[in-house]
């Protein structure tokens, strides 16, 4: 027989804890709901606790996130559960939604690890950091990023191999190996969906070369190269640890391309990709930066004035797609593209290649719906079935999108769309009190 | 001034299957191109000059002909534009338009004077058939002046006027000073291209295609050679007759294979058919066949009591010599070939 689940209730559910889902929660508890938000990964801040900084500002994207991120993780009527899913939602009637919550086991007692990271030291297995986007390597036992939030160890039990090196050497007994699967059943009022993006895969353009180029990175692995954690000191190319100096990105990899299943925009790569110019300027003085790119759209508020700044600090704009990449035997790479100024098809060397990987949605979350319908928009999307009066409403009455679940945005507008899911889930709510 | 003709993608859409207006001209096409030099970058600039309906500058230009369909543009195009096709197509258009009869664009456009015209002709070869009461010796005498009189009628009248008109168009309306020796120095260009399309192997993955067509193009010539010259179907020599049937054994096989390619589509050359394609591959597969069976039925002294054998292979002879040859898509043999020759040519222009 099945065990009967835990019961938990709260105002608001909130899926996903990056920038939207956690602007959206923290709102929602300075009003007094109590919220619980729930993460798939080990840590809460979502991709821009990762990053390095942020554009136009060039403010440090660790310093905004990570006061935020603490923030929620001790607000009283936050609860947070990390490496959970939300695997079902059945809408019972309006303010009364049932959500089933399975949190998967961390092998860590959060609350009694200290991150002191002699576990990390003690476990003998060595695996791809995801955390660092495979540019290094992490342990079995691990603490997921400097700055995580909880700074706890977990687990990888994918390739631990049981050798139990970990809980010897803890201090506190906290590596507990018989956690479980464990599931919950959460009455809540209403839910934010706050899932957020994830980066395009540039192994579908085979004719890049990423991952048998070495050389060849994409530009998340570049902003860890950033990162004020990043894992080298220094920006080094991964083939052979050269400083690079001659550094080349191919923007719209994976946007604005029917080929590959995406036709859109994704409204981040130009910007991101003319901020990592000007740092690598100040990381690299000697470097040379050479953008391409189709169309540089600089739309929101200070964005044409960072163009053109990186402009006059010297980095190259040479528009035209990149249609090859190939590798020489010295690692640099020769890119095949027609100089759209001048008509002609070219070839240029450079010794580092960023691929400025494009936003695809993160999908499936409109099948945790159990008896509605959570529609998406074409490009699978959560739709936002009234854009202009209501931007964060959805298909389902009382079920609020928030950040780039509904879309590709930069962070600014990330921020603004969790404000404004929270405050509609308030008005929501407000209407049950009635 | 060029004049900016808009009206000129709907021209030349009857002409092929492209969405050049999709273009958003990142020059990913060119660039993936393998054939794509310094000198001529193209797909791109072709998508460009069609959008704008600059037809002047596409009739003078030799880009199309370059370009030997790898379909790799297509199939990695951005806006799925297809400019692999538009510059198939944008070679059917220029068929057409180095064509003084104008025959080759009613045919190309019209699918219904396509097969008006083969309908016509087969009526004809019934009737000349009925005519002559079916007698084979007679039919297969006059079959035979046929081949020797349709070869120098349509060259004299029709390919090689179009190909001065091709040379008109491309080479002297460029203006350069071409020397007189650079016609002569470019001669070996066009024979090795004409029989072997060497450029078309600078495509990627294209050796196979490159070879089924080459062994084509020889079978195809030398079966020609053999039924008018050595009069394959009368002969006695043995080497001759085994010789027309390795021949058209070879044509049909290959064409077979070109066929099946066409049905499945599993690649980006043969996703997209228009008539003109079919009818050419068809009709070349039928030919191989027939000439195989007439010829068969000969040797096995079936012939007499089956005249209808060789009425469908004169039917099948008729359409493609009247039809196909002069104003469908055997003409790219030519073309291709003479492109290559005055694009030799315009390189040597001072």
């Amino acid at each position: 027989m099945q065990e009967p689940k835990k019961i938990l209730k709260y105002d608001v559910l909130v899926i996903g804890g990056g920038i939207a889902g956690g602007e959206s929660a923290i709102n929602l508890a300075n009003l007094g709901y109590k919220v619980l938000l729930v993460e798939k990964e080990l840590s809460i801040g979502g991709k821009m606790i990762l990053l390095s900084k942020v554009f136009p500002t060039l403010d440090c994207a660790a310093c905004i996130t990570t006061p935020k991120v603490s923030e929620i993780a001790r607000h009283p009527n936050i609860t947070i559960f990390t490496s959970a899913e939300v695997t079902e939602i059945t809408k019972k009637d309006e303010h009364q939604f049932e959500a089933i919550v399975l949190q998967k086991p961390r092998y860590v007692n959060v609350a009694d690890c200290t991150g002191c990271q002699l576990c990390e030291q003690a476990c003998p297995v060595n695996v791809t950091d995801e955390y660092q986007y495979g540019l290094v390597g992490r342990k079995a036992a691990y603490i997921p990023f400097s700055i995580a939030s909880p700074r706890a160890a977990a687990i990888d039990i994918d390739n631990c191999t049981l050798c139990g090196a970990c809980e010897r050497a803890c201090p506190t007994k906290c590596i507990d190996f018989t956690q479980t699967d464990e599931e919950y059943l959460v009455k809540v009022k209403s839910v934010v969906v706050a899932t957020g993006f994830k980066l395009f895969d540039p192994l579908k353009i085979p004719r890049y070369g990423f991952d048998k180029c070495k050389n060849v990175i994409t530009s998340m692995q570049m902003e860890r190269e950033l990162a004020p954690t990043r894992p080298f000191n220094t920006i080094l190319r991964p083939g052979d640890g050269k400083m690079p100096d001659n550094i080349a990105y191919v923007l719209c990899t994976g946007s604005r391309d029917k080929s590959v299943g995406n036709p859109i925009c994704s409204q981040i790569c130009c910007m991101y990709s003319i901020k990592q110019a000007q740092l690598l300027m100040g990381a690299l003085p000697m470097a040379d930066i050479t953008i391409y790119y189709l169309h540089i759209r600089a739309f929101g508020k200070g964005f044409n004035e960072f163009y053109a700044q990186a402009q006059d600090m010297g980095v190259e704009f040479v528009k035209g797609k990149v249609g090859k990449i190939s590798e020489k035997e010295n690692g640099n790479l020769i890119l095949r593209y027609e100089d759209i100024e001048e008509g002609v098809v070219k070839e240029a060397e450079h010794d580092m290649v960023v691929l400025s990987v494009g936003v695809l949605p993160n999908q499936g979350i409109d099948e945790v719906f159990d008896n509605q319908k959570l529609q998406l928009d074409p490009f699978h999307f959560v739709n936002q079935s009234d854009i202009l009066a209501s931007p964060a409403k959805t298909s389902i009455e009382g079920v609020f999108v928030a950040g780039t679940a509904s879309g590709p945005m930069d962070i600014p507008d990330s921020i603004l769309s969790g404000g404004a899911a929270s405050a509609e889930t308030t008005s929501y709510l407000r209407r049950a009190n009635q | 001034m060029a004049r900016i003709n808009p009206e000129f993608t709907d021209e030349l859409k009857k002409y092929g299957a492209f969405d050049a207006n999709a273009c958003y001209n990142c020059g990913n096409c060119t660039a993936v191109c393998t054939l794509s030099d310094e000198e001529n970058s193209f797909p791109r600039k072709m998508v460009r000059y069609s959008v704008l309906g600059l037809e002047s500058e596409i009739q003078t230009s030799l880009d199309p002909w370059l370009c030997y369909y790898c379909g790799e543009c297509s199939s990695t195009c951005p806006r799925e534009a297809n400019p692999g096709e538009l510059m198939m197509s944008l070679r059917r258009w220029l068929t057409a338009k180095y064509d003084w009869t104008g025959l080759s664009g009613l045919l190309y456009k019209s699918l219904a004077a396509s097969i008006a015209a083969f309908v016509f002709l087969a009526a004809v070869v019934v009737w000349f058939g009925a005519y002559e009461h079916f007698h084979i010796e007679t039919i297969m005498h006059y079959g035979h002046l046929f081949e020797v009189f349709a070869i120098s009628f349509v060259f004299t009248f029709i390919l090689l006027p179009n190909i001065i008109h091709m040379w008109w168009l491309t080479v002297v309306k460029s203006g350069k000073h071409v020397p007189l020796a650079a016609y002569f120095k470019a001669l070996g260009e066009l024979v090795v291209h004409m029989f072997t399309q060497k450029r078309a192997l600078g495509c990627d993955d294209n050796q196979f295609r490159w070879l089924e067509h080459f062994i084509l193009v020889l079978s195809y010539l030398s079966l020609l050679f053999t039924t008018v010259f050595l009069d394959w179907f009368s002969t006695n020599s043995m080497f001759i007759i085994v010789l027309g049937y390795v021949e058209s054994a070879l044509i049909f096989i290959v064409t077979f294979d070109f066929v099946r390619h066409r049905i499945i589509k599993d690649k980006e050359i043969s996703k997209h058919s228009q008539p003109s394609d079919w009818l050419f591959v068809v009709w070349l597969f039928m030919m191989g066949l027939t000439a195989f069976m007439v010829r068969l039925f000969i040797d096995l002294n079936w012939l007499d009591d089956n005249v209808w054998m060789y009425i469908i292979q004169l039917i099948v002879l008729v359409q493609w010599a009247l039809i196909i040859v002069p104003f469908g898509k055997w003409t790219h043999f030519l073309y291709r070939s003479f492109a290559m020759y005055y694009h030799k040519i315009n390189e040597a222009a001072v």
